[in-house]
């Protein structure tokens, strides 16, 4: 009788262009990804030795630490923060009196925290490559001799590892909103997405306690993170080799489809339980 | 309540039946990861924990850490503390593994100058005899192609690594013949430097073995190119030339190169 | 088309059967019942008043209609469609109680926001959203942020986002609590606009006078329970009283008067000087100014 209202892409976008528009208005956010861009440029100055490729190491090492440590921080923050915001400020109450599902909400949500994510990954990316590269000339200015072991760094695996990155965050993205879809406090949220990142972390140990056997109850427990937990160590295999042999591109798309593998999961499941959450 | 109970029982068997097919598909790849970077093994992990480093392999920031120690070792290395120095060597190449760099140098480090500062330690270069110097080059020597040795598992196509064991071999463990083998060996890997096929057959020569030394040449000297100065086709030639007035060989038997 | 006009005609603009609403309390699964059992119907087209002190169950009902909470039992539909779908919302503007909205947005961003949430685009959305910023009288403020609204403000942003998508029932909840006199006679002047236009609207107060003025039916909640449903008009009308007003009287006239009255067998029950309403002073006061 009445024309029905179907999943809307328009209204899904709606909602994570006013999660990134009400991200880029906080100071937090942009102080965060001042401070990364700082550290990476400050690197630079950091350096104790002179030794060519080595410091090129280490300034990129520097370069995907700064853009781990603050993205990871910035990505549960933000997406507690913005999530909570809405519950807090009883906008959700607005926002879902209109004709919106409630699918839509938590994919915008995603969509825009993934996009805020790219933001602070591709600027932490250029200024490494901008900081890599003059340092790169000036080495091969200063030390010519150097240049016969080949270019100092592949730019194909900075790019790489910086979209590698920026998959990881989408990952940890998907799942503290799938905690805050059903958390009560924000801080609860924050403290399970750390812990969250750390368990992605340690994933392989549970995948290795697996292999190994054991007792029913370990092999249970250990199978249970291997597979619930994304491997976060898998999205780190470009950092390392910016000063060597360039990735294969295939390892990218493969571990690129096994992070879209767990945020449709997460997502989902997040879906799911907003479904059942009362506001 | 019930209906949370179920939720949360969903939650579990979609995230266990979506990781399981996820594993399996990104295996490939976590396998060849795995592989180069020994501080991803559990074993290794555990025997670096206590150093501030599982901190640290929780949030990934492995590489960081390896730099960090690596800039420690130098101000180990300037005191000349040797056991500081050895153990921090030993924590960046098991943290990351991935740089040539840093084996190259702590075997270069362990070859050369821990056996300069054993001495020192012992009363200096007059004061101790030259049997126990040979010896303490003899052991740090050994040590470092130890080293070299756990570095190739990592790089098994690195020339770097087969001329550096090379070079220890030649000069701090005296064995020609070990030496003449890995410049050879060096020789074989992609991206081998022409020298380390020159000091095979000079190494031969050396170790008096002159009819392998100019076998050796002469089956290399048609492989080098003519438009590559660095490729030494002319010294070859001329060391081809000397080889066979040692051995006499006779003029109708001599080498004749195609060009 | 013709079947939905049919639909329109007879379902009418909200209809309660049996609503209940249990709150779990955390311990031992002890539950409060927020509703209960509560029947209502709202026809289109009429200002309905949702009473009751605080705590009775008002926000919740309102809650219940919108699909923001799932209830405990009992069926609860708009226009005909049941609340837990999402088209059932299609015909509904919300305004909550205390609102408070995205800091960060100016007021234009956010009435835009929200009316593109509704199915608005193109050039209709920047008319109809400066429409709505003036209806409310926001014009001036409306590149403003949020952040910098008064109480007043934002209840007026917030009826300004409600609006936005022409819907056919607007839900207030309390739209005038905390706004001051002035404020709130602006909000009831606007409901009264709406009601012109035909559209319903249900409102609640724990400030039963408020809504004496503008409401057509009015329910009393207490406790969850509907304690007394009806027509405003008939509730407090008395059909067999009347108040005459006249200059005041000298006493010897009085006089007359209550022994004509009683001539004809009638008392003069009451004799008092009218008190003028405080918020009427104060809105002539306030009002001349301007
Ligand atoms: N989310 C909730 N959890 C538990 N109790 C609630 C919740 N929301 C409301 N209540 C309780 O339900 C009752 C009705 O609340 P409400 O509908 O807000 O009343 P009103 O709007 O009439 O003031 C109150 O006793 C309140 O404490
Ligand atoms: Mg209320």
């Amino acid at each position: 009788m009445m024309t029905r209202v179907t999943f809307s892409l328009r209204r899904t976008r709606l909602i994570a262009f006013n999660t990134v528009r009400e991200a880029a208005r906080q100071k937090l956010y942009g102080f965060v990804g001042v401070l990364a861009a700082a550290f990476v440029l400050g690197a630079r100055s950091l350096r104790d030795f002179n030794f060519g490729a080595p410091e090129l190491k280490f300034l990129a090492d520097c370069g995907f630490g700064v853009m781990a440590f603050f993205g990871a921080a910035l990505v549960i923050t933000a997406t507690a923060q913005l999530f909570f915001s809405e519950i807090e400020n009883r906008t959700v109450l607005t926002l879902l009196a209109k004709p919106v599902w409630r699918a839509e909400f938590i994919l915008g949500k995603f969509i825009g925290l993934a996009f805020v994510a790219g933001v602070f990954c591709t600027v932490v990316t250029l200024l490494l490559i901008q900081v890599l590269a003059s340092r790169e000339a000036q080495l091969l200015r200063d030390f010519p001799e150097a240049s016969g072991l080949g270019a100092f760094v592949s730019y194909s695996n900075v790019i790489f590892a910086g979209v590698l990155q920026w998959l990881k965050l989408a990952v940890l993205a998907a799942f503290t909103l799938l905690v805050a879809s059903f958390a009560q406090t924000q801080l609860f949220t924050v403290v399970t997405g750390f812990f969250i990142l750390v368990i992605g972390h340690l994933q392989y140990l549970a995948q290795d306690a697996y292999a190994r056997g054991g007792s029913w109850l370990g092999r249970g427990m250990s199978g249970l993170i291997a597979t619930a937990f994304p491997n976060f160590q898998l999205f780190a295999l470009a950092d390392g080799l910016n000063v060597g042999e360039a990735l294969p591109w295939w390892h990218v798309a493969r571990v690129a489809l096994y992070a879209l593998g767990y945020i449709g999961v997460a997502c989902g499941l997040a879906v799911v339980s907003f479904r059942q959450r009362e506001i | 309540m019930k209906s949370k109970g179920l939720t949360l029982l969903l939650a579990i068997v979609s995230l266990v039946v979506a990781g399981a097919g996820l594993g399996k598909f990104v295996e490939p790849v976590w396998r060849a990861t795995r592989e180069a970077e020994p501080a991803l093994r559990l074993d290794s992990a555990a025997a670096a924990a206590g150093q501030g480093v599982t901190l640290a392999l929780l949030g990934g920031f492995r590489a960081l850490v390896a730099d960090a120690s690596w800039v420690r070792m130098y101000v180990a290395w300037e005191a000349r503390d040797l056991p500081a120095t050895e153990t921090l060597l030993g924590l960046v190449t098991t943290l990351d593994p991935r740089p040539v760099y840093f084996w190259l140098n702590s075997a270069r480090i362990m070859a050369y100058d821990f056996p300069a500062w054993r001495i020192e330690t012992a009363g200096g270069f007059t004061a101790v005899s030259p049997a126990i110097q040979a010896k303490f080059k003899q052991q740090q020597g050994e040590a470092a192609l130890q080293q070299i040795d756990r570095a190739m598992r990592y790089h098994p196509l690195s020339a770097d690594l087969w001329v550096e064991r090379a070079n220890i071999q030649l000069n701090q463990l005296k064995d020609l013949a070990g030496a003449a083998e890995s410049y050879r060996r060096a020789w074989q890997q992609p991206r081998a430097p022409y020298f380390a096929a020159r000091l095979h057959g000079e190494l031969l020569r050396r170790a008096g073995r002159s009819a392998e030394a100019l076998a050796w040449l002469v089956k290399l000297h048609p492989e080098l190119p003519t438009n590559d100065e660095g490729a030494g086709g002319p010294v070859v030639l001329g060391r081809i030339r000397d080889l066979e007035r040692e051995l006499a060989v006779p003029a109708n038997n001599r080498y004749q190169p195609a060009r | 088309m013709a079947t939905e006009q049919h639909a329109d005609r007879v379902s009418p603009a909200l209809e309660l059967r049996g609503l209940i609403k249990d709150f779990s309390t955390g311990l031992r699964g002890l539950k409060l019942r927020a509703v209960d059992r509560l029947d209502l119907r709202v026809e289109a087209g009429q200002v309905y008043g949702l009473l009751g002190p605080n705590g009775s169950g008002k926000s919740t009902t309102i809650k219940m209609i919108l699909g923001l909470l799932a209830p405990t039992a009992g069926h609860c539909e708009v226009f005909g469609v049941a609340s837990t779908c999402v088209e059932a919302r299609r015909e509904v503007g919300y305004l909550p109680e205390s609102p408070y909205f995205y800091r960060y947005l100016t007021g234009r961003e956010l009435v835009r926001f929200y009316a593109e949430l509704g199915g608005l685009h193109g050039k209709a959305l920047a008319e109809r959203v400066a429409e709505v910023i003036a209806t409310v009288g926001l014009t001036a403020a409306a590149d403003r942020r949020i952040e910098t609204y008064s109480k007043g403000m934002l209840q007026r942003i917030g009826l300004a986002q409600a609006i936005v998508h022409h819907p056919r029932l607007l839900i207030l909840d309390e739209p005038t609590a905390g706004v001051d006199p002035v404020g709130a006679a602006a909000i009831t002047e606007l409901i009264l606009s709406l009601k012109a236009q035909g559209k319903t609207v249900l409102i609640t107060s724990h400030l039963l006078g408020q809504i004496e003025d503008i409401c057509d039916r009015v329910a009393i909640l207490d406790r969850g329970r509907l304690m007394l449903e009806g027509a405003v008009r008939e509730l407090v009308g008395r059909a067999d009283r009347q108040a005459l007003l006249v200059p005041t009287l000298p006493a010897a006239e009085l006089q007359e008067l209550r022994a004509w009255l009683e001539s004809r067998g009638h008392t003069l029950e009451m004799v008092a000087a009218p008190k003028a309403r405080l918020d009427q002073i104060f809105l002539d006061c306030v009002g001349k100014k301007k």
